[in-house]
């Protein structure tokens, strides 16, 4: 049982991510980036290289001026989200990464460098993420 | 007695820089690894107008096939296509087999018009990005052949969304509508520049960050996973296309200065007539704008509240375009009152 | 409260437009008209996925799966969608069924998104170990001019592309493949020359690549020379470099370049075919194009630099190159000509061996 928000759930997640194969393809596949999650107040930085997250980390609020995007919400939208995920083997509808940032009035993904080419990474790796997460269905969560 | 060839191997002192040993890095061979030696140097003007591979030997009486129109440097290159290009292969996905389509069932007729009125549009609007990227590759010397492969996968890309939107207005009880006639010969469309950064601009900058919003918000609209799952794939290759334009222009306005204004010019133009235009969806044209607001509102009946959705699509569309002319170098165009884009968005926000 | 637009009176719409008419304009959402809602030539289609899911092949049905003889729309109105009128053409050149069809593109189109590989993850690069500098050196030649070959494809394939109509969109599809298809094989080329020590080597004469991207008097024109003749030597090429690898490497490499090829030649016979079955000159015209053809390809056969870079691949070295490497390359020369003809004939085009080239009719006669 992992608890999130934690590094130790996002490693869990990560081991679940990077050993299964079947998201390398399907429209997922490389992705080179630092990616941000802002969980409530807290902060994890996630490495993506090659086809594996290879990182996660906590981080602190002057991180988020790095990363190429960072993934904001509030800790229970994060948990509904994850619900959903967990209740499914992966987001449906209202719960994909995508959609949250569209139904957002400040959307889901940001960055503090505004540079949309970096912030587009979201967009160019989005199954990527969308898998990432739905990996999270095989780790047993606590809140 | 079998023949036996007499030798001359006088080409094994005429061939290319020799000692190469590119290796794998962590994501495999790839185009950024081989860049070893001068097999990495990349001219500025390219004299190459035989075809041959970059670094290869040169033959002097090869003939002058490629008559090739782009040979600077500037007018194509990107510091990222190496990238681009590998992604591109890496993200390859099949209409056919990783769209869920047994996940559609029938839905409200209003509903499936709409679906099938945009996916038509997008079917008619998608090859846009096919056809014209080929005449450029063909007309490119193979100097700068990666941001030729970021092309060819484009095309490849293009050929797909085209086929997965045929697929979802054929698939579900409804069929293909009529076309806007959205993509059309004249002058100051993307069909018809003379200049690649022209198309470049106009293509993968105001008409794709465009779609590229409309796939997003076609995942958030989506009625089941099929057309979930579409359209965030399609998001993906866009982001790409996108993503060449802002890095080719950024490289454009750094190496080219003296360019600025024309390039400026295009980007007035592509603001009048894509942002605001039919080649946008999410515009004024009444078969998109419809069937969007069919869509996103949920019915018919429930067509304001589809268009209040609509525009907020719109503001996010400005936004973003604003953020990618900005990341490309052309930024101080919002800051000196030549762009509408800014009064755009405040008036969609009245 | 949302925003519609007003109705424009007629002093409004005498002025001219200017940028900030556009910006609100921009901001306001038309009144619904819903003038597009029920048509459609065809509604109440429902194609659904099979064993291989949904391939564009399955969405021919009913009015969607009718391909006609001539296209005569010049527009991206899509085949079975109600053209809109008013529609400044976009100049298509290609818009007759016999220019370009074959029934298998949509599946080949198909089969090339299924066969997906990445040269940079998944060639074992790894496998590749130092070799002979005159093994290496013949090696990174044969691979320059296949990356020639490989530059042709794209050039020729995407000079043709933009100009082919919507009313055929299979072909335009398939050949988006292919297009990638050649990039692919350029790129895995390239990088075999540039890992293992050695480099690209002396670009090849060109003779040929010229008869190619100047055969633009029509596409089935271009698919004779690019397909058929090169296409035929290519495939045979490949299917020799594969046998004749040093490496998992190269296997993989020339292996996957050979499916890529195998498609291009099945559109292209099939297209041909058909061309011809609609019009009996076509055969003719092939004919005078392969006589010509033949003898160019014969000068270029006739350069030294592939011949014995060729014959080092087959015998593995410098040492054996000259007889054990040359009888290799002469039956692959033999095999190319018995296929190369043999396809010829198929297609009804009489190849008589006393028109061929010497050095061609030579290894046709021992074939």
């Amino acid at each position: 049982m992992a608890k999130f928000p934690s590094v130790v759930w996002f490693d869990a997640v990560r081991k679940v991510f990077n050993g299964d194969e079947s998201y390398q393809g399907a429209g997922g596949g490389q992705c080179n980036c630092v990616a941000g999650m802002k969980v409530g107040n807290k902060i994890f930085i996630l490495t993506f290289e090659g086809l594996e997250c290879i990182d996660a980390r906590d981080g602190k609020d002057k991180d988020l001026e790095e990363v190429d995007f960072y993934l904001d919400m509030p800790i229970a939208d994060w948990r509904a989200m994850l619900k959903n995920i967990a209740e499914n083997n992966r987001a449906t509808r209202d719960c994909t990464l995508n959609t949250l940032d569209l139904d957002r009035e400040d959307g889901l993904s940001t960055s503090r460098h505004g540079d949309q080419y970096r912030e587009d990474l979201f967009f160019r790796y989005n199954q990527t993420f969308q898998f990432f997460f739905d990996a999270s269905a095989r780790v047993k969560t606590s809140y | 007695m079998e023949p036996v060839l007499d030798m001359q191997l006088d080409w094994m002192d005429q061939q290319g820089s020799w000692g190469a040993a590119a290796e794998p890095s962590k994501q495999g061979l790839t185009l950024a690894d081989i860049q070893v030696g001068a097999y990495g140097d990349v001219p500025e003007e390219s004299d190459n107008m035989t075809g041959r591979p970059r670094g290869a030997g040169a033959r002097p009486e090869s003939y002058r096939i490629g008559g090739y129109s782009v040979r600077s440097k500037h007018e194509i290159w990107l510091e990222n296509a190496s990238f681009l290009y590998e992604e591109a292969l890496q993200r390859q996905w099949s209409s056919a087999t990783d769209v869920p389509w047994d996940s559609i069932e029938p839905l409200p007729d209003d509903i499936e018009q709409a679906e099938c009125q945009l996916a038509t549009f997008l079917t008619e609007v998608e090859f846009v990005a096919g056809d014209v990227p080929a005449r450029w590759i063909s007309q490119t010397t193979p100097d700068y052949f990666e941001p030729r492969n970021v092309l060819l996968a484009q095309v490849m890309d293009e050929a797909r969304h085209m086929d997965v939107f045929r697929k979802r207005a054929l698939a579900n009880g409804g069929g293909l509508m009529g076309a806007t006639g959205g993509t059309a010969g004249v002058v100051g469309s993307i069909d018809l520049a003379r200049d690649f950064t022209e198309m470049s601009s106009r293509l993968h900058i105001s008409g794709e960050g465009a779609v590229l919003t409309i796939f997003r918000m076609g995942e958030l609209m989506a009625y089941n996973e099929a057309e979930k799952a579409m359209y965030r794939l399609c998001a993906q290759d866009e982001a790409r296309h996108v993503a060449f334009g802002v890095m080719h222009m950024r490289y454009m306005s750094e190496t080219a200065p003296e360019r600025r204004e024309e390039i400026d010019c295009y980007l007035d133009e592509a603001e009048r007539q894509i942002l605001a235009g039919s080649q946008n969806p999410a515009g004024a044209q009444a078969e998109s704008s419809e069937s969007l607001a069919i869509l996103l509102g949920g019915g018919k009946d429930q067509y304001d509240e589809g268009v209040n959705k609509l525009i907020a699509i719109r503001r996010r569309q400005l936004q973003e375009y604003q953020k990618r002319v900005r990341s490309a170098g052309f930024g101080e165009r919002f800051d000196n009152g030549r762009s509408p884009i800014k009064e755009m968005l405040a008036a969609s926000a009245a | 409260m949302v925003k519609t637009a007003a109705k424009t009176d007629s002093k409004t719409k005498s002025k001219k437009t200017t940028a900030r008419d556009t910006v609100a304009s921009a901001a306001e959402v038309p009144k619904p008209g819903y003038h597009w809602m029920n048509r459609s030539n065809q509604w109440d289609t429902r194609v659904k996925p099979g064993k291989h899911g949904l391939r564009l092949g399955d969405l021919n049905v009913g009015i969607y799966g009718e391909i006609p003889e001539q296209w005569q729309d010049q527009t991206r109105n899509p085949r079975g969608a109600i053209p809109r009128k008013g529609v400044p053409p976009l100049g298509y050149s290609i818009r007759d069924k016999a220019d370009v069809w074959a029934d298998s593109a949509a599946d080949l189109y198909e089969e090339a998104i299924q066969r997906k590989w990445a040269p940079a993850t998944d060639v074992p690069w790894g496998t590749v170990k130092p070799l002979s500098e005159p093994l290496e050196r013949a090696i990174c030649q044969v691979l320059t001019e296949l990356c020639q070959y490989a530059n042709c494809d794209v050039e020729t394939i995407s000079q043709w592309q933009h100009q082919m109509s919507y009313g055929y969109h299979e072909v335009k599809q398939y050949l988006a493949t292919a297009s990638f298809d050649a990039a692919r094989m350029h790129e895995a080329f390239r990088k075999r020359a540039l890992c293992n020590g050695g480099g690209l080597g002396l670009e090849g004469p060109g003779e040929v690549n010229r008869m190619i991207l100047e055969s633009r008097g029509g596409w089935s024109e271009a698919v004779t020379y690019l397909m058929l003749m090169r296409g035929t030597f290519t495939m045979t090429l490949l299917r020799y470099l594969e046998k004749f690898a040093y490496n998992d490497a190269e296997q993989s490499i020339y292996a996957n370049a050979l499916q890529a090829k195998a498609r291009q030649m099945t559109y292209a016979l099939e297209h041909l075919q058909y061309s011809i079955a609609h019009d009996e000159e076509r055969k003719a015209i092939m004919a005078t194009l392969l006589f010509i053809g033949d003898r160019i390809w014969e000068r270029e056969m006739a350069d030294h630099v592939l011949r014995e870079a060729l014959c080092i691949v087959f015998a593995g070295g410098l040492e054996k190159a000259p007889d054990q490497g040359y009888a290799i390359y002469q039956k692959m020369q033999r095999d190319f000509m018995r296929d190369y003809v043999g396809t010829c004939e198929w297609l009804g085009i009489k190849r008589d061996p006393a028109m061929l080239p010497e050095a061609m009719a030579d290894y046709l006669e021992a074939s």
